[in-house]
């Protein structure tokens, strides 16, 4: 487990290794424990603009004697998986680029993330906004991701027409299991008694309906 | 001790949220029973150990002697914010927003006044006027307002600090760099905001000055 503390000075030793200024966003655990919602976090997830930019992190990672691991092992067969690099048996941290599994990081999300850390002069990281974080956690949908979206809705204030527009805005990006796969996501929270907003799920619901439409005229018009 | 005990079972996290901002042991004790937690000084007390012990609390005396808890999640962050170095060194505070923090770096004047010019608020403007008087590394100042484009604004605000206090000189190299040229426009520093005051140093930068020399009041008391 990787506390703040611990956290904060791995990010110095990974700036004072860097080659040029790096900008990327925190997402998941890394995210919540810089708003508070968390003591430490198993992993830290990052997401960079482009494959430039994490090879470059990925380069000083390795100078600081961190090894690359088999992303399989833990995401299985899911698309967009991340590089892994872990340190002996201490922090592990995924890196993804610009996609998170079924989840793209967003010109929306970007401009979410209002909250920037900055490390020595070169590591800036940008911290994403609890819905985008919600949002991720959906993606990629991991044993202990539930736990953190509870921990996520007992203390923010959550305003579901942004996750909503956000859903709306995955589709557009060719996420087209968006809605769906939130739906489901949405169901399970319930069943574990996490209370969700009637209106948010029927209007995602109308959402998921409206596209199956669309895609079955879409289908008639090649058949 | 039952109800301290009871005190105990007071989730951290829900104790910070609560009693996150500035507060007196007075206003903590009275948002703590207006939120149903028998609260008495001792109680308050004991609380206050336990956000301090996570590192949630900083504390402030005034002038009266009377302590001012800081409380926030940030304060447990090691790194510092622009507006820290700002109120470190003004007569003029500014509430602190924690969008930006920096690890691992030396706090730097030239940096904050920088970032704060850019916020475009006539409070952070006249925050900074008292940077001027640290301020000595001009070759930086003039390599970071450059790339923001901001040297008549820089230019702008020493010679207003200069008409209040006392500052260290500015270099004739970054005066000469950043004087306006014949052909170039009058600029806001905020948008559509100008006032009466300072007319010859507005004509001096080609820059129209949000700031009136009655805003100044606290610089006199400085």
């Amino acid at each position: 487990m990787v506390t703040i503390e611990e956290q904060e000075e791995l990010f110095l030793d990974i700036s004072r290794k860097l080659k040029k200024k790096i900008i990327c966003y925190a997402i998941g655990g890394t995210a919540m424990m810089f708003l508070g919602l968390k003591d430490n976090t198993k992993d830290i997830d990052l997401v960079f603009e482009n494959e430039d930019n994490r090879k470059t992190f990925m380069k000083a990672l390795e100078e600081l004697d961190f090894k690359k691991l088999d992303s399989m092992i833990l995401y299985g067969k899911k698309p967009n998986q991340p590089e892994l690099l872990k340190r002996k048996e201490q922090e592990r941290i995924d890196l993804f680029t610009p996609e998170v599994i079924s989840f793209v990081f967003s010109e929306n999300s970007k401009k979410r993330a209002e909250k920037t850390h900055q490390f020595g002069e070169n590591l800036i990281i940008k911290i994403a906004n609890v819905h985008d974080i919600i949002l991720m956690k959906h993606a990629t949908d991991r044993a202990k991701d539930i736990t953190d979206i509870k921990s996520i809705l007992d203390s923010e204030k959550i305003n579901w027409n942004i996750i909503l527009e956000e859903t709306k805005n995955q589709l557009s990006l060719g996420k087209q299991r968006a809605a769906l796969d939130l739906g489901l996501f949405i169901e399970n929270l319930e069943i574990i008694g996490i209370k969700i907003p009637k209106d948010f799920s029927d209007e995602l619901f109308k959402v998921f309906e409206n596209q199956v439409k669309e895609m079955k005229k879409r289908k008639d018009k090649i058949g | 001790m039952a109800t301290f005990n009871m005190q105990k079972q007071i989730n951290i996290n829900v104790l910070l949220k609560m009693l996150a901002g500035n507060h007196t042991l007075s206003s903590i004790i009275d948002i703590l029973n207006e939120n149903k937690i028998k609260t008495n000084k001792q109680k308050a007390i004991y609380l206050m150990h336990r956000l301090r012990k996570k590192g949630y609390v900083k504390t402030e005396k005034l002038s009266n002697n009377k302590r001012v808890y800081n409380i926030s999640f940030n304060n447990k962050l090691k790194g510092f914010n622009y507006y820290d170095i700002i109120n470190e060194n003004s007569p003029i505070k500014l509430a602190i927003h924690e969008d930006y923090k920096i690890y691992g770096k030396k706090k730097s004047l030239e940096e904050a006044l920088i970032y704060a010019l850019n916020k475009k608020s006539v409070r952070s403007l006249l925050a900074i006027l008292a940077l001027f008087k640290k301020i000595n590394n001009w070759s930086l100042l003039y390599k970071l307002a450059k790339k923001e484009d901001l040297q008549r604004q820089v230019g702008t605000l020493y010679d207003i600090a200069r008409t209040i206090i006392k500052t260290r000189k500015m270099t004739k190299r970054f005066r000469n760099l950043s004087l306006p040229k014949k052909t170039d426009k009058f600029l806001y520093m905020i948008d559509n905001l100008k006032s009466k005051d300072f007319k010859d140093i507005e004509k001096t930068w080609k820059i129209y000055i949000p700031i009136n020399k009655i805003d100044m009041e606290d610089y006199r008391k400085w």
